[in-house]
This record gives C-alpha cells, sequence and structure tokens, in this order.
C-alpha cells in the first residue's frame, strides 16, 4: 500500500535559508559600511561636481548615528591637474527619524582643513566639462596686454583709407578729362592766321576805293558776310574760354586737395592712433587684474563651490546618468523638510598658517521648502595675513536660480613681495603694501552684480621695462605710495566680467598716451615725407599744364577782343561817306 | 554551475509541477530584471525560499534576466522616468513620497521603477508561456531529448555525474 504524502505548500527550511541570506547581508553591509559610504559619495559628489571626487577614509558611529570623512579632493573640471577644494575631514551626526523617512539630514557638520585650488597627485577624471569660457579672458590678458596695446603706424594704416593717393588718381583722372574736353574746344576756335585774315580783308574794304553805288551794295555785303563769320568765331571762342574757365576752377580745386591730402592723412593717423591707445587708460585693469581675479577668486569662494553645485543637485535633468544608474526623481511638497538639509556646519578654511573659521545655516538644494536661505558668516581678526576680516551673506536657490547676497570687510592685509607682471618687457612687484577692502556681490538668476573698494596703503613697487612707454608705467608705479582701486564684477557666475578703475588710469593713460605717440613718431615723420613725395610729383608734373590752360584762356581772350573789334567796325559808314564825297564832287563839278 | 544546470534538468525532466516551475521563472525575472539592492527583492527571496518554487528554475532565471536587464536598462529608465514625470501621476507619487514605506521601496529611481513595470506586465505572459513550454516539453521534447548525441555524449562525463548523484 502506498501512501501519498500531500507536500505542505510552505518550506520550513526556506525561511531558514532567508533569515540567514538576510543576516549575511546585514553582517556583510555592517562590515563594508565604510566602503559602501565611501564609494556611494565619491560617486554621488562626482556626479554633482562634473568631475572625479576623491575620499580617503569614510569611519561611521551608530549611537550617534554620524559619519566622519576624512581628506576630500574635489577635483576642478577645467583644470583636472587641481582639485577645487581639499577639504581635511568632514564629521557630522544624523537625525534618525528623517533618515528612515529618506531624507539627510545633518544636525551639526564640522569640516577642518579646507584648501582651494591644491594641485593633485595624479590628474583627476572630468565627467563633464563646464560650459564656460576661458575665464581669464576678463583680465585683458595681464600686463603682457600693453605690449599688443602700442599703436603701430602699419596697422594705422591698414585700417584707414589714406586720402593723398586717392586724392592724386582723382585729380589725375580729371586732368586727363579736362585736357581732353580742352582739346576738343580749341580744334573749333578761330586760328591766328584766320583772326589776320579777318583784319586784312575788313582792312582791304574798308580801304578800297569806291566809285559807284554798285559797288558800295557790294562792299557792304561782302562785310556782312564776313561779320557772320565773325559770330560764328566769337561763339567758338566763347565756348572755348567758357570751357577753358570751368576746366582751370575744377583742376584747381583737385590740386588744392592734393595739396591738403598729406595733412589731412596725418591728422587722420593721429586721431586713430589716440582712439587705439585708449586701452592704455585702462591700466589699473592691466596692472592689478590678475590679482583681483585670485582675490575674487576668495571672496566668492561660496558661490563659485556651493551654487554650481546645489544648483546642479536641484535638477536632475542637469546631470546625465551614467548607464544602469538611472535618476532619483525628488517629490518632495511644498511645506515637506527638504530632501537634504545640514542645519549648521563649521567650517575652516586654512590660507597657509591662519585659519578663517567659517559658520553655515541650513545647506540644502531645497530652500523654498525650509523657508530660510543658507547664511554664511566668517570672522578672523589679528592673524598673520590681516587684522581684521568680516564676511557674511546668504544664498537661496529658487526657481529663479541662485539668489545670493554677500558683504565684506577686510583690513590690514599685507601684502608681501607680491608680483604684478614677471615678463621680460615688464616687470612689476609691490615689494609691500596694506591692503583694505570692502564691498558686496549680489548674484541673482544667477547673474553677478557687485561693487567693492581696494584701498592700497604704504605701497612700495619696484618695477623695470625695457620700452619707453613701459618705462612711464614703472616710474608711476614706483612713486606709488597709496592707490584706490573701485572694481565692479557684472556677468554670470561662471564668466563674471570684471571692471577695475583708479586714479592711476587718468594719470598714467594721458602719459602713456604722449611716451605711445613719441615712440611712433620717427614711423609719422617717413609717413608724411612719402605723402607730401607723391604729391610733389604729381603737382610738379601738372601745375606747369594747369598754367599752360590758364595761358590758353588769355589768348582767347585776346583773340575775342580782336574779333569784337572787327566786329564793332563801321564799314557801311565809310563806305557811304566815300560814295557821297564822290557824288559832290562828281556834282561840283559839272 | 554545472550543479545549478544539473538540477535545472533534473526539476524539468521530474514530476515538479509545471506551475512551480513556470513561477520561478516569473520571480527569477522580477528579481534579474530590478535593481538588486531593493526591498521587493528581499521579499521575492522570502518567497522563492518559503513557498515550494522550484529554486534552480528561480536560480537560472535571475541570471539570464540579469544579463538581459543590462541590455534593458536605457530602456527601463526611459519607462520609469515618463512614469514617474507625467503631470497626472504627480500627486500619487507625492503622497507615496510622504510614506516612508513607500521611500523604502525606492520607486522613485528611475530604473527601479521602470524594470518594475516592464517585470509585472511581462509576469503573467511569461507563467503561461512557461507553464505551457513546460508541458510541451515533457510531452513532446523529453524523450527525444535523452536521444541526442549530445546529450548522450554529456551523460557520459562529469555533469552527468553530478545530475545522476542528484537523482540518487
Amino acid at each position: 500500500m502506498t501512501t501519498n504524502i500531500r507536500q505542505s505548500a510552505i518550506r520550513w527550511p526556506g525561511l531558514a535559508a532567508f533569515l540567514i541570506i538576510v543576516g549575511l547581508l546585514v553582517a556583510f553591509s555592517w562590515l563594508l559600511l565604510d566602503t559602501i559610504i565611501k564609494w556611494s559619495l565619491e560617486r554621488s559628489l562626482g556626479t554633482l561636481n562634473g568631475a572625479e571626487v576623491n575620499i580617503e577614509r569614510v569611519e561611521h558611529t551608530w549611537v550617534p548615528l554620524g559619519v566622519r570623512i576624512e581628506r576630500i579632493q574635489v577635483t576642478d573640471p577645467l583644470t583636472p591637474t587641481m582639485n577645487r577644494v581639499v577639504i581635511g575631514a568632514v564629521e557630522g551626526t544624523m537625525n534618525v527619524e528623517q533618515l528612515l523617512l529618506g531624507r539627510l539630514h545633518f544636525e551639526n557638520v564640522v569640516s577642518t582643513g579646507i584648501r582651494v585650488q591644491q594641485p593633485r597627485e595624479s590628474e583627476g577624471e572630468v565627467y563633464q566639462v563646464p560650459n564656460r569660457e576661458d575665464i581669464e579672458g576678463w583680465a585683458k590678458q595681464g600686463l603682457a596686454a600693453l605690449n599688443l596695446e602700442v599703436p603701430s603706424t602699419d596697422k594705422i594704416l591698414e585700417r584707414m583709407e589714406l586720402k593723398t593717393p586717392a586724392a592724386i588718381s582723382a585729380a589725375e583722372e580729371a586732368f586727363a578729362t579736362q585736357k581732353e574736353r580742352v582739346n576738343e574746344a580749341r580744334s573749333q576756335l578761330p586760328s591766328e592766321e584766320k583772326i589776320k585774315a579777318y583784319e586784312a580783308k575788313v582792312k582791304a574794304l574798308t580801304e578800297s576805293d569806291i566809285k559807284t553805288p554798285q559797288e558800295l551794295v557790294a562792299k557792304r555785303e561782302e562785310f556782312a558776310a564776313l561779320k557772320e563769320e565773325f559770330e560764328k568765331d566769337k561763339k567758338a571762342l566763347l565756348s572755348f574760354k567758357e570751357t577753358v574757365t570751368d576746366a582751370v576752377e575744377q583742376l584747381q580745386t583737385q590740386f588744392a586737395a592734393v595739396k591738403d591730402a598729406p595733412a589731412q592723412d596725418m591728422a587722420r593717423v593721429r586721431e586713430l592712433m589716440q582712439l587705439n591707445s585708449a586701452g592704455l587708460t585702462e591700466i589699473t585693469a592691466l596692472l592689478f587684474g590678475d590679482q583681483a581675479r585670485v582675490w575674487s577668486n576668495y571672496m566668492l569662494l561660496a558661490y563659485e563651490q556651493l551654487a554650481p553645485m546645489l544648483a546642479r543637485s536641484a535638477d536632475a535633468a542637469a546631470i546625465k546618468p551614467q548607464r544602469g544608474e538611472g535618476v532619483w526623481f525628488s517629490f518632495t511638497g511644498a511645506n515637506a523638510p527638504p530632501d537634504f538639509l545640514i542645519k549648521l556646519a563649521d567650517t575652516e578654511f586654512a590660507f597657509g598658517e591662519t585659519i578663517l573659521d567659517v559658520q553655515w545655516n541650513n545647506i540644502t538644494h531645497q530652500h523654498e521648502q525650509l523657508g530660510q536661505p543658507t547664511t554664511f558668516r566668517a570672522r578672523a581678526d589679528n592673524t598673520q595675513l590681516w587684522s581684521s576680516f568680516n564676511l557674511n551673506g546668504e544664498l537661496a536657490l529658487g526657481a529663479e536660480g541662485v539668489d545670493a547676497r554677500q558683504q565684506w570687510q577686510l583690513k590690514g592685509v599685507k601684502l608681501d613681495n607680491l608680483a604684478l607682471s614677471e615678463s621680460a618687457e615688464f616687470a612689476a612687484n609691490i615689494v609691500a603694501a596694506l591692503l583694505d577692502s570692502e564691498g558686496s556681490v549680489a548674484l541673482r538668476d544667477s547673474a553677478l552684480d557687485g561693487n567693492a573698494t581696494i584701498r592700497l596703503a604704504d605701497m612700495q613697487v619696484t618695477a623695470n621695462a625695457e620700452n619707453r612707454w613701459a618705462q612711464v608705467v614703472a616710474s608711476a608705479l614706483q612713486s606709488l605710495t597709496r592707490l584706490d582701486i573701485q572694481t565692479s564684477i557684472a556677468g554670470s557666475m561662471t564668466q563674471p566680467t570684471f571692471n577695475l578703475r583708479s586714479d592711476l588710469d587718468r594719470q598714467l593713460g594721458s602719459a602713456l598716451k604722449s611716451a605711445a605717440l613719441q615712440e611712433v613718431e620717427p614711423e609719422l615723420a617717413s609717413l608724411r615725407a612719402k605723402l607730401q613725395e607723391q604729391t610733389g610729383g604729381f603737382l610738379g608734373e601738372n601745375e606747369e599744364e594747369l598754367s599752360e590752360l590758364v595761358g590758353l584762356l588769355t589768348t582767347a581772350e585776346n583773340r575775342e577782343a580782336r574779333l569784337q573789334e572787327l566786329l564793332e567796325a563801321k564799314i557801311q559808314n565809310k563806305l557811304e561817306d566815300q560814295v557821297k564825297d564822290r557824288l559832290k564832287g562828281l556834282l561840283n563839278g559839272g | 554551475m554545472l550543479t545549478l544546470l544539473a538540477r535545472f534538468l533534473k526539476a524539468l525532466n521530474s514530476e515538479t509541477g509545471a506551475w512551480a516551475l513556470a513561477f520561478a521563472f516569473v520571480l527569477g525575472m522580477i528579481m534579474g530584471f530590478t535593481p538588486l539592492f531593493r526591498v521587493h527583492n528581499l521579499a521575492i527571496l522570502l518567497i522563492a525560499l518559503l513557498f515550494r518554487i522550484n529554486l534552480s528554475g528561480f536560480l537560472v532565471s535571475w541570471m539570464i534576466c540579469s544579463g538581459i536587464a543590462y541590455l534593458l536598462d536605457p530602456w527601463f529608465h526611459s519607462i520609469g522616468s515618463a512614469v514617474l514625470q507625467a503631470e497626472s501621476w504627480q500627486p500619487v507619487w507625492q503622497a507615496m513620497y510622504e510614506s516612508a514605506w513607500w521611500r523604502v521601496l525606492q520607486y522613485h529611481h528611475s530604473i527601479t521603477m521602470g524594470s518594475i513595470i516592464v517585470s509585472l506586465c511581462f509576469a503573467p505572459f511569461l507563467a503561461i508561456i512557461s507553464y505551457f513550454l513546460v508541458t510541451q516539453y515533457r510531452l513532446r521534447i523529453q524523450r527525444w531529448f535523452l536521444k541526442l548525441r549530445l546529450v548522450q555524449a554529456l551523460r557520459a562525463n562529469k555533469f552527468w555525474a553530478i545530475y545522476s548523484d542528484l537523482r540518487g
């Protein structure tokens, strides 16, 4: 007999196996939790940063729930051989209740040994290169630009159209045209011989002996025919005179233009050189631009480091997930607590041996939910680097973008051997100076807007220059003991534009302009000589011909006068008198 | 691996219920398609171990589907993102987000959501197809399969020894 034992649907040993598997998983996670946290942080911070993030060590504690992370290196995506930030250590405790709800809320975070722009041991991997134009551009390429700003006559001549060659060319063309016109009119003129023939004919008519009235009639008709010819020739003469007068007038205008052109050209060249040397008036930006950028990096540290990361973490679309990673969506309600929050953070920035303590409140990317901005304040007095420093500001990320503002007062920064320029053509060095600065900067809709004053006092500057105009700068710098620089910042956070102005611009600007013009004076003299040679050649060749044309006018006037005289001859009266005398003689004799 | 395959073939050729095998395939598929470290996979593992689901079939299905999942990841991501971003579903997702239980399930992850949707949609089809294939195999192919030269050659090597050991 066989018995069918119906097997239970539940496999109890399977439950034991499940518990063992879960137990192993927990044990595995427990043992490797630090490595898992390290790996996860490197991945997520790397994605937010857009470049490799390295963490040396992670330690966790269960009671209270906290984590300590040591030596975080954040690669600069723009220069992967540098770390944009290195953090010595970060320590924080987490809120367990919020963690169970899937939120990362740190009660208190303390980070020490923060240094910016530190070299990396090996080049970091870049995941996403930020869309950023060459940030160096705003500083006008530094002092090397001074060399490029010097006006050059060749460059000026390339850009402008000289009037002298154009005037000569126009005058030559006009000369040819007018000559042709005059020659054509000249062919219609009564020749000298013709005029003489007319005079001979008129003389013959007036002096001939007339005996009969019939002869008188014949002579009168002959004279009338001659007069018609005179009229015709006189018209030709008048037309010729008009043509020549017009030609002479036009050519004289052209000649005057040719004579004036070199002077006008020289004036234009000088004018353009003045305009071209406008860059020389921005000497503050050229001298202090690079250094101001370095200083601004410290002032904008909070924005530059934190804001892009917060912006990226708030915008899931901005971060392209790697394959297999997927995207974590957030559906936090308007009144719900933020997903990520550091309530209080104490960060110690190290500048050499000087430590700057910055306190942060409410670091999150969901400020609208929190209802408060991220605030930061730093204060450090009587340090090795400065006598007092006070910075405070706030930063919030909203639907419109980053909205932030900060202000600072910095006093008594001891500058020591600060190189302004180290090029072969121009070397300048601040041997010693005291720097004070105060200002404010705001960031709205991801656009910067701010002003600051940098005051340099007790300045000792050494400067050497090779060429004359750079020597002007060098000597001016050496004589400086104090300088107030007004700066303004505008543009996007990733591409800020700086503007630096000071009294130095006005003082040095005009000196530099005249030095630069003196520098090119030999070239200007050569250009002047060249232009005068061109005009001299043209005038020498053509002035004689112009005189000839004027002479033609005199000839024409002379012939016209003679023709007029012939026209006005009273031949009829003379002939009639002769006939009358003859008739009287006949009557008296008869 | 050989043991696992042998166990699977044994199950296929034994009197193990066809539905038990089909459910094993389905559970393995869900666990294979979705990201491994998710709470729902613990539940699947518990079901697979606690109930009389064929474990060999479950493991084989899990491994095969894990490989396929790698190829389908971008698709899962797209589907998950589309569903999680769907305007009409936002109140539901927001309500779920407020609950610790749902947050623990990590539904708000695009690949998790996409792969769960795909595997749940495909689960009934896979169950029916698996059941059909297992029964058809046992009815028509099993004898023919065992007569294959390849299978006979296999029966002469280590694999067959393991298989035989398992049969007892």
